[in-house]
């Protein structure tokens, strides 16, 4: 029985005792699952995990709050549940967490620079997984690609492929390919001089449309309807197109997530504009963790770091003067 | 090809694209699909670039004629030292909107301004009431679409009437054909576009590949179901909660697909001020978020995502062409489900709401 | 008028009530001369200090921010300033990333009897602004031009 399958009769046996489970079923597309809200047993058949089951279906918990709800992870996805946790904003009794070991999931923008032209990647009218390839049928023809080539950046870097804090886990366990995350992403953009930095932003935040789709998509947001950036006293934004709003406000989203944020990516998958957010938030999880040794959604006990302090902070070394 | 009636036409070979393109950007804008990051949009053309077709653009053009926030006029309160207890108030109005060209939208995009042009009329008050901020954009801006080939899997254009080569709301269409582009002016404005030593005329023979290419992209869509019922299904499952409620599950109450959208055209209006002087800037709204609708006491007649999601559906395919002859202000572009994070695809909620009325 | 020669910058201060904003007073009082680049906003205590206030003004306008409260284990609300020193400093890493001078920003601890230091704090950083120079802005949409020709005039 493939995974897919033991994990459909699991959802089946954990119907009785919540309101549904969130996983993934086929999208729209080929190359993008959307969410799935298992009700019914019948539904249950339409489940699909692995490569393209890319959406963090953590972020929909909070709603589901009051009542029980299972719910199918990812690693990455496990580190939201934790986290959300750990700060006591779903709780523990309230949630089956249905886990498994994930082997990576697609990034869609990496097929577009993929294909280099060959076709819109909304063309694609197929894609099927061949042991390490993706083929995907296209008007022109069947094109290969090398999964490593399409596999998001965060499957790279993963340390935990394997659900944590899971009340059932189906599968072996898997090895994670690292065994620490170097942030080589945010050494190599800090290497780049103070003023390219900021050209850069100038640059990425010019083609924000202000959806917000970063904001919702995150499971951390948990403000939702109360936002900072709506509020208009104290008016923190504006309603303008400028550059020098957007960008403050993705340093709201990002301050907000210091130290909570699991790095799950979806707030750059979100973006229509496709924007690298996750950049900044990585920045300030990269000092969290230099700081207080904390990763959030693994390192759940006690309190998160920015909801404590401590006496005598070692690794914080105050100005002279 | 829509019923159009085509006023001229010129072939340009794709040598001369780039300088007829300089020459229309003398004394305009010329908006044109551009890669950006890892992504394309629409962007003011810059000399030796050429326009970007291998991918369509993620968003729609409507901000060429309805930018995402743009300045009503600004205020400024001034006091008079010869009268202490006066003081006046100073307003001027925004400058007028230039000239403009799009150039490589999608059929789509031209549809959505044609769902856009009779609300900003003044339909709903008799003409009296008419936005004079988008008209005179619209008509100081062409539109030259660029006819499809190929679909992509989320592309329902020809659900709502349009198709991969309908000119509707545009002032010309571009076909590919070997070695160059044949344009096709359906309005005036287009056709004087077409007046240029760069274009060369265009021949029957030429017309007639344009045809067949658009038969051949029509061909490539697969068929589609009739939503004739749509607007009557929707407005009986209106108080519906549990069909809403499913069908938002996944939303994310993001606004997304509503900025995305060629044809939603909500805005809102603020004063952006600092105490003396200000801007009354209208922005776009969206119908997806919790401040949507909300009023000063603190009420909200929408008061979840599914109510709003409603709104989003129901009005593309209910409220709007009840009100305009059957006409959906969808114009089937597909941006809302390829962009949507969680994929919520607008075409099945339409189908589900369908057979869900039938069901009944 | 700056003791530094040549343009004033603008400078924001986030001082607590209790131990800096009265080391600021300290200073006044003993005449202790400082630059004029810096103005002061008062806050209850540094615990209170939002890192966005921070990032709203690095971004909206100043060249510098300099934040001050009470000496740990000092604090007037017993733990506000624990707090606030571990919000500070990992702020703080925030803006190498947006690509803004990480020296812009600084936090500090001065307590009420501290002029002398209060005046080497607000000298050290002024000069610091002053190495730096102006900060660069992000332009601002163009459709609000008339706020800052009004704010001009």
């Amino acid at each position: 029985m493939s995974i897919q399958e033991e994990l459909q009769a699991v959802i089946k046996e954990a119907l009785p005792d919540v309101s549904c489970v969130i996983g993934w079923r086929e999208g729209p597309e080929p190359l993008r699952a959307a969410p799935l809200f298992v009700r019914t047993p019948a539904d249950a058949d339409a489940f699909r995990s692995g490569y393209f089951a890319v959406n963090n279906p953590a972020v929909f918990l909070p709603e589901y709050k009051g009542g029980k709800v299972g719910v199918v992870v990812k690693g990455c996805d496990a580190r939201s549940v934790g986290q959300l946790l750990a700060e006591g904003l779903i709780r523990r009794e309230e949630v089956k967490v249905i886990g498994f070991p994930c082997n990576g999931v697609i990034d869609v923008d990496k097929v577009a620079v993929a294909l280099a032209g060959a076709c819109d990647p909304g063309e694609i009218q197929a894609a099927r997984e061949e042991g390490d390839e993706l083929v995907l049928t296209t008007p022109s023809g069947e094109i290969r690609l090398r999964k490593t080539a399409v596999t998001a950046d965060k499957c790279g870097r993963c340390l935990f492929p394997n659900a944590l804090d899971a009340d059932v886990f189906v599968g072996d366990t898997l090895e994670p390919a690292v065994s620490a995350d170097d942030y080589a992403d945010v050494a190599a953009f800090e290497a780049l001089s103070l003023e390219k930095r900021m050209d850069f932003w100038e640059q990425e935040m010019s083609r924000c449309v202000r959806c917000y789709a970063c904001r919702n998509a995150c499971p951390m947001c948990v403000c939702r309807e109360h936002c900072v950036a709506l509020s208009r006293d104290p008016r923190w934004l504006t309603q303008s197109d400028g550059v020098r709003d957007k960008m403050f406000f993705q340093i709201i989203h990002a301050s907000h997530l210091a130290g909570r944020c699991t790095g799950c990516g979806e707030c750059q998958r979100a973006c229509p504009a496709r924007i690298p957010v996750l950049l900044l938030k990585r920045a300030l999880s990269r000092r969290v963790e230099d700081l207080f040794a904390y990763r959030a959604g693994v390192d759940v006990a006690g309190p998160p770091p920015l909801l404590s302090f401590a006496l005598e902070e070692p690794k914080i070394k105050e100005r002279d003067w | 090809m829509s019923e159009q009636k085509i006023v001229s036409r010129k072939f340009i070979s794709l040598g001369y694209l780039p300088a007829w393109l300089e020459e229309l950007a003398l004394g305009r804008t010329v908006y044109v699909p551009r890669q950006e990051g890892r992504t394309v949009l629409y962007r003011p053309f810059v000399p030796g670039d050429l326009p970007e077709f291998s991918r369509r653009p993620a968003e729609s053009a409507k901000h060429v004629l309805f930018p995402r926030s743009e300045g009503l006029f600004s205020f400024c309160r001034k006091g008079d030292p010869g009268a202490p207890d006066t003081r006046g108030l100073l307003l001027s109005e925004s400058a007028e909107p230039g000239q403009a060209v799009i150039f490589g939208a999608l059929s789509c995009d031209a549809r959505g301004f044609f769902a856009f042009d009779p609300v900003y009329d003044g339909c709903g008050t008799k003409g009296i009431a008419k936005d004079v901020y988008y008209l005179k954009r619209r008509e100081n801006t062409a539109l030259i679409v660029k006819a499809c080939k190929t679909p992509l899997s989320t592309c329902f254009c020809h659900w709502t009437g349009g198709g991969p080569a309908s000119a509707q709301g545009a002032d010309a269409l571009a076909t590919d054909l070997d070695g160059g582009i044949l344009l096709q002016a359906v309005t005036k404005k287009g056709a004087a576009l077409l007046e240029s030593a760069k274009l060369s005329p265009a021949t029957d023979d030429q017309e007639a590949s344009a045809r067949a290419a658009h038969e051949a992209a029509v061909k490539a869509m697969p068929s589609s179901p009739s939503l004739d019922g749509a607007p009557e299904a929707l407005l009986g499952l209106f108080d519906n909660k549990a069909f809403w409620h499913a069908q938002s599950a996944g939303c994310l109450s993001c606004g997304a697909c509503t900025y995305l959208c060629p044809t939603c055209y909500c805005f809102n209006l603020t004063d952006e001020s600092n105490g003396i002087a200000g801007t009354r800037l209208r922005t776009w709204d969206t119908c997806m978020s919790a401040l949507f609708t909300m009023e000063a006491s603190g009420h909200n007649p929408r008061r979840d995502k599914a109510a709003r999601l409603k709104n989003r559906v129901g009005h593309k395919f209910s409220y709007y062409p009840r009100i305009h002859d059957g006409r959906f202000s969808c114009c089937g572009c597909g941006r809302c489900i390829r962009s949507c994070p969680s994929s919520v695809d607008i075409r099945q909620i339409v189908l589900n709401a369908l057979k869900e009325n039938a069901d009944v | 008028m700056s003791v530094l020669k040549g343009q004033e910058l603008r400078i924001i201060g986030f001082l607590c009530n209790w131990c800096s904003y009265g080391g600021a007073d300290t200073a006044g009082i003993g005449r202790f001369v400082q630059p004029t680049d810096l103005r002061v906003v008062r806050v209850p205590c540094s615990g209170r200090i939002n890192p966005l206030f921070i990032m709203k003004a690095l971004l909206y306008g100043a060249d510098g921010v300099l934040v001050s409260g009470c000496h740990p284990r000092d604090c007037h609300y017993a733990e506000g300033n624990f707090y606030a020193r571990r919000r500070l400093e990992v702020i703080k890493a925030l803006l190498p990333a947006l690509g803004i001078d990480p020296r812009r920003f600084e936090y500090t601890w001065v307590s009420a009897s501290e002029g002398r230091r209060w005046q080497h704090v607000v000298e050290s950083f002024t000069m610091q602004i002053h190495d730096l120079g102006p900060a660069r802005r992000l332009p601002d949409a163009p459709e609000l031009d008339v706020l800052k020709m009004v704010a001009a005039e």
